[in-house]
């Protein structure tokens, strides 16, 4: 399943911008950006810790660390996962199981939620 | 075919033949039982286990509980979390442990299923949000037992569920007799877990058969099939089923809870997936 990583992203003919990735904190590398803002995992909603924009050091990855942050979100694309796929094959993907429940509205509400998720997820 | 179910039963219900469960497990339900013990004798016992209490802290720190500081004694864990919690707790790691490298998707679905449990009961604002959790990561706990004990069956239950386009549960009372659910049922009720953990466990693929604990059922029930619309299931053929109406009806969920309760699993399901990557690494 879920392996290791590896960085530089093969270039796959993927038709999105791809700006921005969560990654767990485990992959974070000196040099990435952080793409959105971090803040104590306790306080979500409270004052950031490092802003939008803030170039990682190690010391910096270290205190997240410390802090006890668990994933980042950074610009770019910067860590492929193994058994990543680009955005195409995901929602091919996802139409692929919710094919049975089409006439569902309930389940086709989820379903674009879902999708939207992923785009964004892909996109930033 | 009854007499596989029984079969089945029987297996269970003989402790000899149960998969070895720590020595742990036997005192701890004697000390429960007790009433009176405190928490200190309970956390003595677990901790006398020094392999078994990494691992149960291990399971207490991971995404699915989303405690915000590290749990680093047994005796914290056992007041954040109830004896029961930690229990079932144990037993999980005993039963993961015994499947085998190909089992590892099972794992990372159970995973899965408990952090989403964990996010809508969130949502809901329930009290005992780390029983559900935890019911979430037991759920498919029958499906282990099939595999250990019936291995021969697991593929012809696979064909069938492909050939005929039938979950998987569906294949299984037909070849079985039974489900997982139902064995999962038996196994939990032979640990003596409470109803709480033992109704979703027993009815999550059928909501409206729960009786006491419809709001976790309804919980677990929504949680796997968020997971498996995910892509982190093992549906196969049939795919994504429809969410049940004992379940819509029991959780009454508004489109501005749907929308949080799936934005905050995407976010989540990301630690998830590394934190099986960390398990597989040790």
């Amino acid at each position: 399943m879920a392996g290791g990583a590896r960085f530089s992203r093969p270039l796959t003919g993927i038709s999105v911008d791809i700006s921005m990735q969560t990654i767990p904190l485990t992959l974070a590398q000196p040099g990435m950006v952080l793409a959105k803002e971090v803040t104590r995992p306790e306080k979500p909603d409270g004052p950031a810790l490092f802003g939008k924009g803030t170039e990682l050091s190690e010391s910096a990855i270290d205190r997240l660390k410390q802090l006890g942050v668990a994933t980042i979100t950074v610009e770019g694309h910067p860590v492929v996962m193994e058994d990543d796929e680009s955005l195409d094959q995901q929602l091919a993907g996802l139409d692929q199981r919710f094919r049975h429940v089409e006439r569902d509205p309930y389940m086709m509400k989820i379903k674009a939620l879902i999708r939207k998720q992923i785009v964004r997820s892909m996109e930033g | 075919m009854e007499d596989k179910r029984d079969e089945i039963r029987q297996l269970i219900e003989d402790t000899k033949s149960l998969p070895t469960l720590p020595t742990v497990i036997t005192k701890l339900n004697a000390l429960v039982a007790r009433k009176n013990s405190t928490n200190q004798e309970i956390a003595r016992v677990i901790s006398s286990d020094q392999i078994l209490s990494a691992k149960v802290l291990r399971l207490v720190n991971s995404p699915f509980y989303g405690f915000s500081r590290r749990v680093s004694t047994v005796s914290n864990a056992l007041i954040l979390l109830g004896v029961n919690v930690i229990k079932s707790l144990i037993l999980s790691t005993s039963i993961f442990e015994m499947m085998e490298k190909n089992l590892v998707g099972l794992w990372e679905h159970s995973m899965a299923t408990a952090v989403a449990s964990n996010v809508i009961a969130t949502r809901m604002n329930l009290p005992d949000k780390e029983e559900v959790s935890t019911a979430g990561l037991l759920h498919d706990i029958g499906k282990i037992v099939i595999r250990i004990y019936l291995n021969n069956d697991v593929d012809r239950i696979a064909a069938l569920a492909e050939e005929k386009g039938i979950p998987n549960y569906e294949a299984e009372r037909l070849i079985l007799g039974t489900d997982h659910s139902e064995v999962g049922k038996w196994l939990s009720e032979s640990w003596l877990l409470p109803e709480k953990l033992i109704e979703p466990i027993a009815c999550h693929h059928d909501v409206a058969k729960s009786v006491n604990h419809r709001h976790h059922t309804a919980i677990v029930h929504f949680a796997n099939i968020l997971v498996e619309a995910r892509g982190m299931g093992h549906g196969g053929a049939a795919g994504v089923p429809s969410i049940q109406d004992a379940a819509k009806e029991a959780l009454k969920l508004s489109n501005d809870d749907l929308e949080a309760i799936i934005a905050n699993l995407e976010d989540k399901l990301v630690e998830v997936r590394n934190f099986s990557m960390d398990i597989q690494d040790t």
